[in-house]
């Protein structure tokens, strides 16, 4: 049990989110500054827990998604960091490319972009695919090797903007894919209402939902319920949803629906009764 | 929660679970030793890589915490099926002083508190992490090609050297140091001032992975440090240093400046044992090899890239079939070596030795010391990628025989006593021996030829026995 993990990361990263986030009305504000410092810290800490640990950080823009880093793709930027005698490489590298890459893709982002949806499950998608890439050598060896597969792959994503009705089919074709490559999804909600989606994925996978009540005291919620692989998390109290929002949205106008109409061919759902299903027609 | 189907029991593992050895020898040392080594933040990141992984859980919990935990609090954060390894890793903890046990709240050690948050945040001033010497582009430094055969050289000379002493030739021979090491880790050993000698326990050894060899070394290493009047903190401190630094980074190589006397000492026997790489002696420069920089990780502490150009070392080279035939992808000589401890080798090709696993080979290497155990995981970690497709990996038949040669051995045991023969008469043999089974000291009886054999703790009282009752027919 005590072997590497896999963490994959999805930042929310929509500068008007963040904004509302850090306006001092709020009862506790965080501001992405002091946000990203307490994230680097738990990413840190992630890679303390064991040499072998990966991480990859991907990071959710208005209209895109970009990979901010990967523990094995860096050779190219790591001449770049300067040595320093105080700190432990991995972490120097770790956490400058992750700043600068950040501040790179918020610089280049254009006014009128700014107001575009979240790419959140490009993000979603790309970890995915991330962590396909790198359980493929043992999946395809023999099956007494998949057994001890040195990964425990898991995707944490941090959300502040409200849930995309729209993107609701593409979010819960993730969910089922995460679920069969044997992927715990965990979600950190640090503002906004409660994103009924993304605790449907927690729920199908596995992992566990959180709405920080204290978003000011984040690396120590991170770290009490994310920090543990989901190997040790049987013998640690990890917080679980007491009720989980399990509405789907209807397909044809994508508004979250109580009461739908559910085609009895294909599945589909609609708020209004229709002669015609229009997916299987 | 996690479904249960998806994972394999964590409430099992934990318990079979062995720690590290380096924690067995810190938790031996006094608190006063431990708190002067978590001054250092790079010690406290390789320390907190030895945990378990719970233990590591519960130092990273309490990490950013102020004030200390109420310990029902505390209890609170396990699962019941968690219990019995929280108390494990607690009681760990408390003993290598990283969280002192206490009947009402519990709060990490401050001093391994804050260098831990440094070593996490970075910054501060303690240049623990090596400091970098300034890079010189005319002399750059070694590649991590060229340290790695630098380290599995150096390597591959102490085991090739230790496992040829018991056939009598001897290859090159590593330096003094390290023979003395050798010596007084009971590894090896010389009768009446002859040559060393490997011993049963040497054997046994170099059936070890290279990650318990290294660290059986450097732990002797440290328990020889601690006799030599070596500062225990500064020796290990360097250690754990090393194993933060990083592997031939960008060609530059860390500064000896800011190493203490102790510290500096230590390069010379450090580079005998191949952890760590300089250009020419003395110079106030150094490159760990990767043999230092994964002393804290679990991967493989000897490069892929060996002498085999296939780089077979990490896959694996031993093919094991049915027949006891054995098939090694190597031209290594020193695995060949240790392979010739327990297999009887037929034919050598460039590539590839050809043996069989016979009873007397098995025999030699048990009376070497080495047990079937040690032979059945050997021949595991070094399976041809082809056996794995296996399922048993190894053949049954050729296990379960390794095992029945060496309960063969344990076949005949030895006693010491004593003999009772010559009784005069059947009443004069069956007095004594009722006398003798009260004791419980019978180990043989024969009462048509009128003796037996017992055992040497009953042989006074018996003799004494016989004594007093030919005295009193006297």
């Amino acid at each position: 049990m005590d072997k590497a993990s896999h963490l994959s990361v999805v930042i929310d990263l929509s500068p008007t989110q963040w904004h509302l986030c850090s306006q001092s009305s709020n009862p506790y504000p965080l501001t992405l500054q002091s946000f990203l410092s307490q994230l680097l810290a738990f990413f840190n800490s992630h890679i303390a827990c064991k040499d072998e640990n990966t991480l990859a950080v991907f990071g959710a823009f208005p209209g895109k998604s970009v990979l901010l880093y990967s523990s094995t793709t860096i050779a190219a930027e790591e001449h770049s960091v300067n040595a320093d005698a105080n700190t432990y490489r991995p972490f120097k590298v770790l956490d400058s490319t992750i700043m600068g890459s950040i501040r790179n893709q918020l610089e280049a982002l254009e006014l009128l972009e700014a107001e575009a949806p979240i790419g959140l499950v490009g993000a979603i998608t790309k970890s995915l695919c991330y962590i396909n890439r790198l359980t493929i050598p043992s999946s395809s060896t023999t099956p007494a090797e998949e057994k001890q597969a040195p990964l425990d792959p898991r995707i944490l994503i941090f959300s502040v903007s409200p849930d995309q009705s729209p993107s609701y089919i593409p979010i819960m074709n993730s969910i089922f894919s995460a679920q069969k490559l044997k992927v715990t999804i965990d979600v950190c909600k640090i503002y906004g209402p409660d994103s009924v989606f993304l605790q449907q994925a927690a729920h199908l996978t596995g992992g566990s939902y959180l709405h920080l009540n204290r978003p000011d005291a984040v690396l120590q919620y991170l770290t009490m319920s994310f920090l543990p692989p989901p190997g040790i998390r049987q013998l640690l109290s990890v917080p679980t949803q007491d009720k989980i929002d399990f509405r789907a949205a209807c397909f044809c106008h994508k508004k979250i629906v109580d009461i739908g109409f559910v085609c009895s061919v294909c599945l589909s759902i609609f708020c209004n009764p229709v002669p015609v299903c229009s997916t299987c027609r | 929660m996690p479904s249960a189907s998806s994972h394999d029991d964590p409430a099992a593992s934990t318990d079979e679970q062995t720690s590290h050895s380096l924690l067995a020898f810190l938790q031996s040392q006094s608190q006063n030793t431990l708190t002067r080594l978590y001054q250092r933040p790079s010690s406290c990141l390789s320390i907190f890589r030895l945990l378990g992984p719970l233990e590591r859980q519960l130092v990273m919990n309490l990490l950013w915490l102020e004030s200390a935990i109420p310990v029902s609090t505390m209890a609170a954060w396990v699962t019941r099926e968690g219990r019995k390894a929280y108390n494990s890793s607690l009681s760990t903890l408390a003993q290598l002083h990283i969280l002192p046990s206490s009947a009402t709240k519990l709060a990490l050690n401050p001093t391994f508190k804050s260098c831990l948050r440094q070593a996490i945040t970075g910054g501060g001033s303690s240049g623990s992490f090596g400091v970098p010497a300034r890079y010189d582009s005319s002399n750059p430094g070694p590649s991590t090609e060229t340290l790695d055969s630098y380290a599995l050289e150096r390597w591959e000379t102490i085991l090739y050297y230790m496992v040829s002493s018991g056939n009598g030739q001897y290859p090159a021979k590593p330096s003094d140091a390290v023979l003395f090491l050798l010596k007084r880790s009971g590894l090896m050993t010389s009768f009446r001032g002859a040559a060393l000698q490997i011993t049963s326990s040497g054997f046994q050894f170099l059936l070890h992975p290279p990650h318990e060899q290294l660290w059986e070394l450097l732990l002797q290493y440290l328990h020889m440090a601690e006799e030599r009047q070596m500062d225990l903190v500064e020796v290990l401190g360097f250690l754990l240093m090393l194993s933060t630094m990083e592997l031939g980074r960008a060609r530059s190589e860390y500064s000896t400046e800011n190493l203490s006397a102790t510290q500096a000492a230590m390069l010379e026997d450090l580079r005998d044992y191949g952890l760590i790489w300089q250009r020419n002696v003395p110079s106030d420069r150094f490159c760990p090899t990767r043999l230092a920089t994964t002393l804290t990780s679990s991967s493989n502490p000897l490069p892929t890239s060996s002498s085999t150009s296939t780089g077979s070392q990490a896959q694996g080279f031993i093919v094991l079939e049915t027949n006891y035939r054995l098939y090694a992808y190597t031209d290594n000589p020193l695995q060949i070596a240790v392979l010739n401890l327990f297999v009887t080798l037929k034919s050598r090709f460039p590539n590839l030795v050809i043996g069989a696993i016979t009873r007397e080979s098995v025999k030699k290497a048990l009376a070497n010391g080495i047990t079937a155990e040690q032979i059945i995981s050997y021949l595991t970690t070094h399976a041809h990628h082809q056996m794995r497709r296996h399922k048993p990996l190894l053949p049954v038949t050729v296990q379960d025989q390794i095992r029945l040669w060496e309960l063969e051995k344990n076949r005949v045991k030895s006693q010491e006593g004593y003999l009772y023969t010559a009784f005069a008469s059947q009443a004069d043999y069956e007095y004594v021996l009722n006398y003798a089974k009260q004791l419980d000291v019978v180990l043989w009886e024969s009462p048509s030829r009128r003796c037996f054999f017992g055992s040497l703790e009953g042989h006074s009282n018996i003799r004494g026995f016989i004594e007093r009752r030919t005295a009193g027919n006297a």
